[in-house]
């Protein structure tokens, strides 16, 4: 139950005078009306409730339940009823949005987009989930080329590095086939000069590419490089519990106090053996839902979501950099 | 100039006595509504947007900070009548620490007024049966705050209903931090409490006494006393005899033995991520359900990292911490109750498979 008007006046000067007007006994006597009925121990509610129970067979607090599940019913319905509007409502947009905003798989088109945006992501993070309904070849080969056309798109505005999200992780267990798909990808995007590329996952060898040798004489795309970093479930939780491992240890066998242990060298250890914090996190699921990703990265990350989204889309992604542009960090001041 | 007069008769209508009665039976209704459903079991709110609210309606900084104070006790009785077991608030940033001193001033005087108000109304949580605690970097609060923290911590450490956590000078990696340094101190100063330990002389000097029959009174008084079989004891002997050269991953207890001086550390390989969670400051509230964000920016900024990565529902709101109430809260419960049903729905079925 909220305040009435004439009890928060009553509150509020009383704090402005630095609680000095009202004795303790008075603000009880205030708040008295608001409190929930005091609690009684075990014993006097079950004599209570065989009270109840004898003389009236608990007929008001029957009425009032029932009373409650209707109007929960109802309340339901009609949020159903706004979600599907909703829905409805966001499709359409989403759908405008993808045809005013479409790359064409064409990287100047792409820059066009992101030309007029202050400032973009130097480390872009988006979580994918594998969609499998029993066929176990579909879904990688969709996440396969979600991941490579994410990796195009960055590679066209300039962003330098990608981490790739997937919560089981089936995406490491091929890397030079994801490395030759998104390859594929820069080349339908950039034609003959495409810029150098790495795929690594952590805690293993990257595969490398260098930038195709044909037409590339002191042109600007040789320059570019990007890296994609393929992370899963493990290097989340798990990484931080490997490292406490390795810690305690290295404290048994005498070689650390405990009290070294501090923020810098967990961080430090983190961003070598995982990768650093990147900047913006594109989901591009309905709504806002984590499902494993590494914790310790994730602290000050932008997070950018479509409502109502489904699938990877251009559009999603140019919504989130022109969102990051206008997003300010203020680190707590 | 119509607006304004009809805005004044606006709010001399909603404050009127008999609006706000109907309001308060709606607001009742409501909650009881939403008990019939499934309730998020923590719940945890960034209370961000204080600042920006006391500029847009031209106050004190302070004062909205003061307004910010009443929307926690307005939004902490709907959780509590809802049935929440544990709602965590970001009241303080370790970060926050760079805002200009007045400010942080004001802050912590304001924590300081409010708990001393909590301590003197000591039954006032007793109703709801809440247990406040403050978690975070201790050592950063000033020595006159922190006494009255203790205090209320202490008297309200016997409500067993539900819990208020009060991050208060908290960040996220400080916490994880001090979860794997305890987690290390706890595998590598504190050996295994000696009753553990078998003493090979014992065991060999009661087998003796077996083969030769002669069972006195005192051996026979430790036999009963020890819970665990004979044949299981020697196991563990050829275990950690073993253990001290190839230490395999399976045994717990890992021994080192420095002349004589036995040091048994657990072993390193049985630390979980449950082990580090239970190491938390959060350790013993229920895993994290909800997590609502206000003022629009769409950030975890260092709160809860290791509580809300997994399937914890994260909400971001657009209005401001001081005018967020139940109107801003119910959608969300809502759609969160929405989602639950619906993961059940889909979850029965798979069991159903799984069983077949």
């Amino acid at each position: 139950m909220p305040f009435t008007t004439k009890d928060l006046r009553a509150y509020r000067r009383d704090e402005q005078f630095g609680h000095k007007l009202m004795t303790p006994e008075e603000r009880i006597k205030l708040l008295k009306p608001y409190l929930p009925a005091p609690p009684r121990s075990a014993a006097q509610r079950a004599e209570l409730k065989k009270r109840e129970k004898r003389s009236r067979l608990g007929v008001r607090r029957f009425l009032k339940s029932q009373w409650h599940a209707l109007v929960y019913v109802i309340i339901h319905a009609f949020f159903s009823l706004y979600i599907r509007m909703r829905q409805a409502y966001h499709a359409v947009v989403n759908r405008i949005y993808s045809i005013y905003h479409h790359h064409h798989r064409t990287p100047e088109l792409i820059q066009q987009d992101v030309k007029t945006l202050g400032r973009l992501p130097k480390h872009l993070s988006v979580i994918l989930t594998l969609e499998d309904h029993g066929r176990r070849g579909a879904g990688l080969e969709r996440l396969v080329n979600e991941a490579a056309e994410i990796a195009a798109w960055c590679a066209s505005a300039g962003i330098p590095q990608v981490s790739i999200y997937e919560k089981s992780g089936i995406l490491k267990g091929y890397l030079p086939e994801t490395h030759q798909a998104v390859a594929q990808k820069l080349s339908a995007y950039f034609g003959d000069s495409f810029p150098s590329l790495s795929v690594a996952a952590p805690h293993g060898p990257p595969v490398e590419s260098r930038p195709s040798s044909r037409g590339s004489r002191g042109d600007s795309q040789e320059q570019k490089r990007l890296s994609i970093l393929l992370l899963s479930a493990e290097d989340g939780r798990d990484s931080v519990v490997d490292l406490t491992k390795t810690l305690t240890e290295m404290a048994q066998r005498s070689k650390l106090f405990p009290a070294d242990i501090s923020t810098e060298l967990v961080d430090a250890e983190l961003s070598e053996s995982i990768m650093g914090e990147p900047d913006l996190l594109l989901l591009f699921g309905p709504h806002v839902e984590l499902s494993g990703y590494p914790p310790w990265q994730i602290r000050l990350t932008e997070i950018f979501h479509v409502q109502d989204n489904q699938g990877v889309d251009y559009q999603v992604f140019y919504r989130g950099l022109c969102k990051f542009a206008r997003a300010q960090m203020r680190m707590g001041r | 100039m119509s607006d304004l007069y009809l805005s004044r008769a606006r709010n001399w209508f909603m404050h009127s006595p008999p609006a706000e009665w109907a309001l308060s039976r709606l607001r009742e209704t409501l909650i009881g509504a939403l008990r019939q459903g499934p309730i998020p079991q923590h719940v945890a709110f960034v209370m961000d947007g204080n600042r920006r609210y006391a500029r847009s309606h031209k106050i004190e900084t302070i004062e909205g900070h003061h307004l910010g104070f009443e929307a926690l006790a307005r939004v902490l009785e709907v959780c509590y009548k809802c049935g929440v077991k544990a709602v965590t608030v970001y009241a303080f940033s370790i970060e926050n620490f760079n805002r200009p001193k007045y400010e942080v001033d004001g802050i912590m005087q304001l924590a300081k007024v409010k708990l001393e108000q909590l301590i003197q109304h000591g039954e006032l949580l007793e109703r709801y049966g809440a247990s406040v605690r403050v978690l975070g970097q201790r050592d950063l609060i000033s020595p006159d705050v922190l006494d009255v923290v203790d205090r209320a911590v202490a008297t309200t450490a016997h409500n067993k209903e539900c819990i208020l956590n009060i991050c208060f000078p908290y960040t996220s990696r400080e916490e994880i931090t001090t979860a794997i340094r305890t987690t290390v101190e706890d595998y590598s100063t504190t050996p295994r409490p000696h009753n553990n330990t078998f003493s090979q002389s014992r065991i060999t000097q009661k087998l003796m006494s077996k083969q030769g029959g002669l069972s006195t009174d005192g051996l026979a008084s430790i036999r009963e006393s020890s819970p665990a079989p004979p044949q299981s004891r020697t196991d563990d002997l050829d275990d950690s005899v073993s253990s001290s050269s190839t230490l395999p991953p399976d045994s717990p207890p890992s021994k080192s033995e420095n002349g004589g001086n036995v040091t048994i550390y657990p072993n390193a390989e049985t630390i979980t991520d449950e082990t580090i969670t239970s190491h938390l400051y959060t350790a013993g509230c229920p895993p994290l359900d909800l997590f609502v964000r206000t003022s629009g920016v769409e950030r975890l900024s260092d709160f809860m990292l290791w509580q809300c990565h997994q399937d914890t529902q994260i909400f971001f709101l657009d209005c401001m911490w001081p005018e967020f109430d139940l109107w801003h809260f119910l959608p969300v419960l809502v759609e969160w109750q929405r989602r639950q049903s619906k993961l059940e729905r889909e979850e029965r079925p798979r069991r159903r498979v799984k069983q077949a």
